[in-house]
């Protein structure tokens, strides 16, 4: 039995007096990409900032590597060997593309930007470009090399799909699957785009009401996305 | 022509002197969004402690080297005790420092009375320059304050650790996700922007007199400086000391203390009437 490389326990949390996380159980296995589904508002996006330690958990235990990080500050979780893609990419707009990639490692060498740049060859031509002025679906490619700088062992990524055209989303999903491959990298990806989750996951998780309703294999599924389409319809 | 290149050169040195001041304002108020009343305390702080120094015995020197270092450390503490407390609130960010401030002046005037004290420059040579003679040490803070602008341009455009800083300034939450360690950049930006006031402070104190008072003298126009150049950049200031020190100072030569006043604030409302965001920031939207 491998021992989890993301180990969540009964974790609740929320904002203000609502609670979105109702004692949310799930552990992620090295190596392995978990889709993580269900309908706006159950609290996806809440699952990763809690994880990230930008919403401070209630209860419950989140554990990295077998290292308890509850409640521990972002920069902490980052440094325990996590990086994380969010919603909307948040790409710093003002900063050129090296800047944003350099935040993401503030110790990386010449070696470690290549590294990214072979990964992302557009990005490289436009080094010194000022982010704002890309296109969603470049923005999208940065915030996820950016996440790439810091040799995470471990990917968050809250709906990369969302608002990019379908062409650059497969593009992006078999970009995510070679870096699993190639790099060992574990990935949780939050995401509605039924497509992409068949692709590339190992396992899909469905969320409801806070928790982990439901689970599908990558062998259940087998390429076809009626089995996800009946648990998001309930 | 002697007396117009002296005007000018007074005129710069002034607005130079406001540059440098308005430098740690800029940090503090314009970048990290605490809008600082204690930055003239400070400043005044650096003049007492090169005061201090040399009363002790010490050199001019190590007065100025030892002043922002001291004020840097003071704004450090600051920073730890009070300001992170308060860094989303706006209103209560105004009402501890003018507290801070208010300590401050009290402990000066505990420590070394209420009354003004005047620090002698280290050398009082004139060096020609434009046609006329000019006070050596007036072109000193001059060099100064070219050197601190340049200095704080390359930490924070050329260092890693200045990325950092504009990192956590442009999005708290997405550097920190990334590994970006924010309370240690915050603690060091707030001492850099209060030991930079300390600078200001102790290189200025020769041409002033020091006393309790002279924060808000200088507090005033730095702010303008700054309303006037533009927030959240480091190039506005540059353009908002030019402006408001220019303005001030050429207006108090040909007309007087008064007028000056009187135009620099008539020009700093319809600039920011026409600007609301500053000269600066207006720029860079057009581009």
């Amino acid at each position: 039995m491998v021992q989890p490389l993301l180990e969540l326990d009964k974790v609740t949390s929320g904002y203000g007096e609502g609670a979105v996380l109702q004692g949310l159980s799930l552990s992620v296995d090295p190596g392995t990409i978990v889709g993580v589904m269900g309908r706006n508002g159950v609290g996806k996006s809440t699952f990763l900032k809690t994880v990230m330690g930008t919403i401070k958990p209630r209860g419950g235990r989140i554990r990295m590597s077998g290292h308890d990080i509850t409640g521990a500050a972002p920069f902490q979780v980052a440094a325990s060997g996590i990086g994380y893609v969010p919603q909307g990419r948040e790409i710093f707009k003002d900063f050129t593309t090296e800047e944003n990639l350099l935040l993401g490692n503030l110790k990386a060498t010449k070696a470690d930007l290549d590294e990214v740049y072979r990964l992302f060859p557009v990005l490289r031509e436009r080094a010194r470009t000022q982010a704002g002025a890309f296109s969603g679906g470049q923005q999208q490619q940065l915030a996820i090399a950016r996440a790439l700088m810091g040799r995470p062992a471990l990917l968050l990524l809250d709906e990369p799909s969302e608002g990019i055209q379908p062409s650059i989303v497969t593009e992006i999903g078999q970009m995510l699957k070679q870096i699993s491959e190639d790099r060992g990298v574990t990935i949780v990806l939050v995401e509605q785009n039924i497509d992409m989750v068949t692709r590339i996951c190992s396992r899909a998780v469905f969320m409801e009401h806070g928790t982990i309703q439901g689970e599908v294999l990558a062998s259940e599924m087998a390429g076809d996305s009626a089995v996800l389409q009946k648990y998001l319809a309930f | 022509m002697s007396e117009l290149a002296i005007t000018l050169l007074d005129a710069c040195n002034y607005a130079l002197i406001l540059l440098l001041v308005a430098l740690g304002l800029a940090i503090i108020f314009g970048l990290m969004n605490v809008i600082n009343l204690a930055h003239g305390e400070f400043l005044m702080l650096g003049g007492y402690v090169l005061l201090a120094v040399k009363m002790a015995g010490g050199s001019f020197w190590a007065g100025l080297v030892l002043a922002p270092v001291v004020v840097g450390v003071v704004g450090l503490v600051v920073e730890e005790l009070v300001i992170r407390r308060i860094y989303s609130r706006v209103v209560d960010t105004i009402l501890a420092t003018w507290g801070i401030s208010l300590l401050i002046k009290q402990l000066i005037v505990i420590g070394f009375g209420p009354g003004s004290y005047a620090v002698e420059a280290p050398f009082s040579t004139a060096v020609p320059i434009l046609g006329t003679s000019y006070p050596s040490y007036r072109l000193f803070i001059m060099a100064v304050s070219i050197c601190c602008v340049t200095a704080t341009f390359l930490f924070f455009f050329k260092t890693r650790t200045g990325l950092a800083a504009r990192g956590v300034i442009a999005n708290r939450t997405m550097a920190a996700c990334l590994g970006v360690n924010t309370r240690r950049l915050d603690r060091l930006t707030f001492a850099f922007g209060a030991g930079l006031a300390g600078l200001a402070g102790a290189v200025i104190s020769p041409l002033i007199s020091l006393d309790p008072q002279m924060g808000l003298g200088f507090l005033v126009p730095a702010f303008l400086a700054i309303l006037v150049g533009g927030l959240g950049t480091i190039t506005g200031p540059v353009a908002g000391a030019s402006g408001v020190g220019l303005a001030d100072n050429l207006t108090a030569t040909f007309l007087s203390p008064v007028w000056a006043q009187l135009v620099v604030f008539v020009l700093a409302i319809i600039v920011i009437r026409l600007a609301p965001s500053g000269l600066l920031a207006r720029k860079r939207r057009k581009t």
